[in-house]
């Protein structure tokens, strides 16, 4: 490339504004096809029971109904899924284990008739005792959710790393890490023992979930708000005995997920219900059911931190125990990644981290935005803050003292940095006024830096770039668009390498018979590992079109470059379309190239492959503590990431604040509350998520350009890090004005009082 | 007098500058009605709770939860929905901030969120932060964070001040 960027950074609307400004953006819940039949599901009024009897035929002779699926529908089928460990029936199968779980489905012509029908379901069940806590299900005469444990694998791991199925009752998954030399402990000043609750939120996605199915001729054909359509299509083959090539997976515009939308949710019972029918199915999710569905997880983290008296890091023991609820879904990876991340970007001489996922008979947890890199940060933020304060030093300094270098080795084997950490901290200290000499009582000021990996685990991607004729440009690739400016940021960096216009370049329909494959949009991956294959297509079509060029022109392919759909030759410009119909006849031809990237496998790297980029997300924030009521009242708010290069800058800037705002909501009021195994606050109307008018008086994103990323133009994944320093600094901005610590989340008025009624009432 | 519910009730209406006519149950809900037989999916639900606000659209002016209003009670009123609210093919200037300042994500608070935003601008030119602040908790964005939003209503504001000058 040569000149200024044109399309990458531009101010321009992003690529979806017309259609979603103007209601016509297009989602799963807006298909409906002809003969449409609706589902709907019976669920578990118990937390854990066994199901003794189950006869649905009165429901089955009600009017409208076409198709009941219970336990005795599921013959012939591999009736359970889940990521790696196989342990959700499509249905409840012997037992059920949450309050929520699904029992029963119908599809009739209309929901209505759907909910009368399940009304006549009858269902016996047998209550078994529940645990609905981390600490009841490993209590030594805790019940097991599952007596005998269902079929599962471990990943590979590289050095250092390990993997445990079932090591422990109700715990389902061990993922540990271990690295350096454990006599490092022996030769610290101070060891210091510290226990930290991390409370667990609902993604509170928009649109449900929802999936809309047909099953025609052999066929399967579905609609579906889905993250990750390859793997749902490869999971459905493996459920339904069906073979991939005859499951078509169709992502129209997701209405957000936050993580909630990968794999498995309602498109077995549809597919099944549409299969049973012969009529396509709609099986829509309400909001109080998505809450039964999915959550991110609690959790209980022990840290153990052995530092020197001038506090350098020395080393770190961590156990943690992360709530998973009564089904894996991908448990097993958020324990690897919340184990992996405990550590922060900071330099070890010892690390040894151990996190299990603990089964409870309440709503599955699965990724979430932060992806155990949340609940990481918000133990290993708030205890280096305390330990720089028991030791009398600076907090922010405690920090750069440890902080990897750009480039640094994360640990052995691992990548480096691709961001300057302490430019990063160095910024959010001055927005904040970090270390202004006037105090006001009550007010205090904290920083956190919020860490976790992007890019996924050895993740493999596809993508194509088509060139028609006339210099339209289509970009065809699994990354789906659920929000983040997907479709702008691909379509922006292709029409870079064309230098065309970015209005010439189209972002093609998801549709897996077609599209390149895909492992999902998630883990921040999009831009940095999507980007690089998408960066090798484009480059790969434009070689072809410059290769026919040349012929044409009888010159090396290397004297030539595209510039608005024309080849520059001696600062000459020859037009395409004209050559192209010359050489492939009226009707013309389309170019198309293909690029793949996967990060090399490595015995070396402890997740078996190096991690593509790093994502950070530095924060600070102001608090005011009113110590009459211990409400907390956010004053300022600065959170930061860097993108490496800013595709699109408002998009990076969306996401960081809307990040910021939900780690907002988690540090202060949201939360789901349970009594006993009962989700008590459920769906909107009691369920608290932020407003405009939690809006800090004082918030800003800064979106850093650093440019050290691996995707294309520099750039790096960032949707994910404006969440993950922002509890942990307003708990550190909390002692800083009031000298107290809360280690439970989330920041509550009760829980910060109790804490200065402690302070209070020490001699 | 039979005691017996009427399968259906006729009702007229103005939707989006139109007049409307349908034979509606009694237990439709306007979010429904518009969705499933004006096929106007523009209206979305979320919450279906009167809560998110996602389903807004305008009835006589004012937001309103369509998935919490009867389609009966629509009978009479003028109804305004996303798909109303560009002119001959230009975008209301709503649209036009929210587009220009890309106040939205994943879109689909974003019709509710423009038609609650112009009911505020159509009663109050000139809202100042707070006020702005103020209005659109009635709606959730899960996505942008709210920051973008209120920005582009402050920018709509002064588009629509622009066009009556």
């Amino acid at each position: 490339m040569s000149g200024p960027l044109r399309a990458v950074g531009a101010a321009l609307p992003r690529v979806d504004a017309d259609l979603k400004v103007t209601g016509a953006a297009r989602y799963t819940v807006d298909v409906a096809l002809p003969r449409m039949l609706h589902a709907k599901v019976l669920r578990s009024p118990h937390a854990h029971a066994r199901v003794t009897h189950i006869d649905a035929r009165a429901a089955a002779a009600m009017p409208g109904i076409a198709a009941v699926i219970t336990r005795d529908e599921l013959n012939g089928l591999n009736a359970t899924y889940g990521y790696f460990i196989k342990d959700q029936p499509i249905v409840a199968l012997d037992k059920v284990r949450y309050i929520g779980d699904m029992v029963a489905a119908v599809a009739a012509e209309t929901e209505e008739q759907a909910v009368r029908a399940l009304e006549r379901i009858e269902v016996r069940y047998e209550p078994l005792p529940t645990v609905a806590t981390i600490e009841a299900a490993l209590a030594a005469d805790a019940p097991a959710l599952f007596e005998t444990p269902p079929p599962g694998i471990v990943p590979a791991y590289g050095t250092g790393a390990s993997g445990f199925k079932d090591p422990a009752k109700n715990v389902c998954y061990r993922f540990c890490y271990t690295t350096g030399d454990p006599a490092a402990f022996a030769r610290a000043d101070h060891v210091f023992a510290d226990e930290f609750r991390f409370s667990r939120m609902q993604h509170y996605h928009l649109e449900p979930f929802v999936t809309v199915a047909r099953v025609e001729g052999g066929e399967i054909e579905l609609w579906s708000s889905c993250q990750n359509p390859f793997p749902l299509r490869k999971e459905l083959a493996r459920v339904f005995n069906h073979p991939e090539q005859a499951i078509r997976v169709h992502v129209p515009f997701i209405g957000a997920g936050y993580g909630a939308k990968n794999n498995c949710k309602t498109e077995p019972i549809a597919v099944l219900l549409a299969k049973m029918s012969g009529r396509p199915v709609r099986f829509c999710m309400t909001q109080e059911e998505n809450f039964l569905t999915q959550s991110q997880h609690a959790a209980i983290l022990k840290l153990e931190t052995a530092v020197s008296r001038d506090g350098r890091f020395i080393a770190r023991k961590s156990e943690i125990l992360l709530d998973a609820g009564a089904y894996s879904d991908a448990s097993p990876l958020v324990a690897e990644k919340a184990g992996y991340r405990i550590n922060g970007p900071y330099r070890w001489e010892y690390i040894d981290s151990r996190c299990d996922c603990v089964m409870t008979n309440t709503t599955p947890a699965g990724p979430f935005r932060g992806f155990g890199g949340t609940q990481a940060g918000w133990a290993s933020e708030s205890q280096i803050d305390m330990i720089a304060r028991r030791l009398g030093l600076d907090p922010v300094a405690i920090r750069k003292k440890n902080l990897l270098k750009l480039g640094e080795a994360y640990v052995p084997g691992e990548s480096g940095m691709d961001s300057d950490l302490a430019e990063g901290l160095d910024l959010v200290c001055r927005e904040i006024g970090y270390g202004r000499s006037e105090r006001t009582k009550g007010r205090g000021i904290g920083i956190a830096i919020g860490f976790k990996d992007s890019g996924g685990v050895n993740k493999p991607a596809e993508a194509q770039v088509k060139a028609t004729t006339t210099g339209g440009v289509i970009v065809n690739c699994g990354t789906v668009e659920i929000g983040q400016g997907i479709q702008t940021a691909f379509t922006r960096i292709v029409a870079e390498l064309f230098a065309c216009p970015p209005a010439r370049v189209a972002y093609a329909a998801i549709n897996t018979d077609v599209t390149p494959f895909d492992q999902g949009t998630n883990a921040s991956s999009a831009i940095v590992v999507m980007g690089q294959a998408l960066e090798r297509a484009a480059r790969d079509c434009i070689a072809r079109v410059l290769a026919f060029a040349a012929a044409e022109l009888k010159c090396a392919a290397e004297d030539l470059r595209l510039e608005n759909w024309s080849v520059i030759k001696d600062n000459q410009a020859h037009a395409l379309a004209p050559m192209i119909m010359r050489h492939f006849g009226g009707t013309g031809f389309e170019f198309v190239g293909r690029g793949f990237f996967k990060p090399e496998t490595d015995h070396h790297a402890p997740l078996e492959a190096k991690c593509v980029s790093w994502e950070i997300g530095w924060g600070a924030a102001e608090v005011e503590v009113d110590e009459e009521t211990g409400r907390v009242a956010v004053k300022k708010l600065v959170v930061s990431g860097d993108a490496g290069r800013a595709i699109h800058k408002d998009a990076c800037r969306g996401q960081d604040e809307g990040a910021a705002m939900m780690g907002l909501g988690q540090a202060l009021f949201e939360t789901m509350r349970y009594d006993g195994a009962e989700l008590v606050n459920i769906a909107a109307a009691k369920y608290r998520v932020p407003l405009a008018n939690d809006l800090p008086k004082s918030f800003r994103a800064v979106t850093q350009e650093q440019g050290h990323g691996p995707g294309p133009f520099g750039a790096k994944g960032m949707g994910e890090a404006g969440m993950l320093p922002v509890a942990a600094a307003i708990a550190n901005a909390i002692e800083d004005a009031v000298g107290v610590r809360v280690t439970s989340l989330p920041l509550s008025p009760e829980k910060v009082l109790a804490a200065l009624d402690a302070k209070r009432e020490k001699p | 007098m039979s005691s017996a519910a009427p399968e259906t009730i006729s009702i007229v209406l103005t939707l989006n500058g139109r007049a409307h006519s349908a034979r509606v149950a009694p237990k439709l809900m306007l979010a429904d009605f518009l969705r499933e037989s004006c096929g106007l999916t523009g209206t979305k639900i979320g919450c279906d709770q009167a809560t998110c606000g996602a389903c807004t659209v305008l009835i006589d002016g004012a937001p309103a939860a369509s998935c919490a209003t009867f389609a009966w009670q629509a009978d009479g009123a003028a109804v305004t929905t996303i798909e109303g609210l560009a002119a001959n093919g230009a975008l209301d200037p709503v649209q036009e901030a929210f587009k220009a300042k890309s106040a939205f994500q994943c879109g689909y608070c974003t019709p509710g969120m423009i038609l609650l935003a112009k009911a505020l601008l159509t009663a109050n030119p000139a809202p100042d932060r707070a006020t702005i602040r103020d209005w659109i908790s009635a709606n959730v964005c899960r996505c942008t964070g709210y920051q973008m939003i209120v920005e582009a209503v402050e920018d709509a504001a002064r588009r629509m001040r622009e066009t009556v000058r």
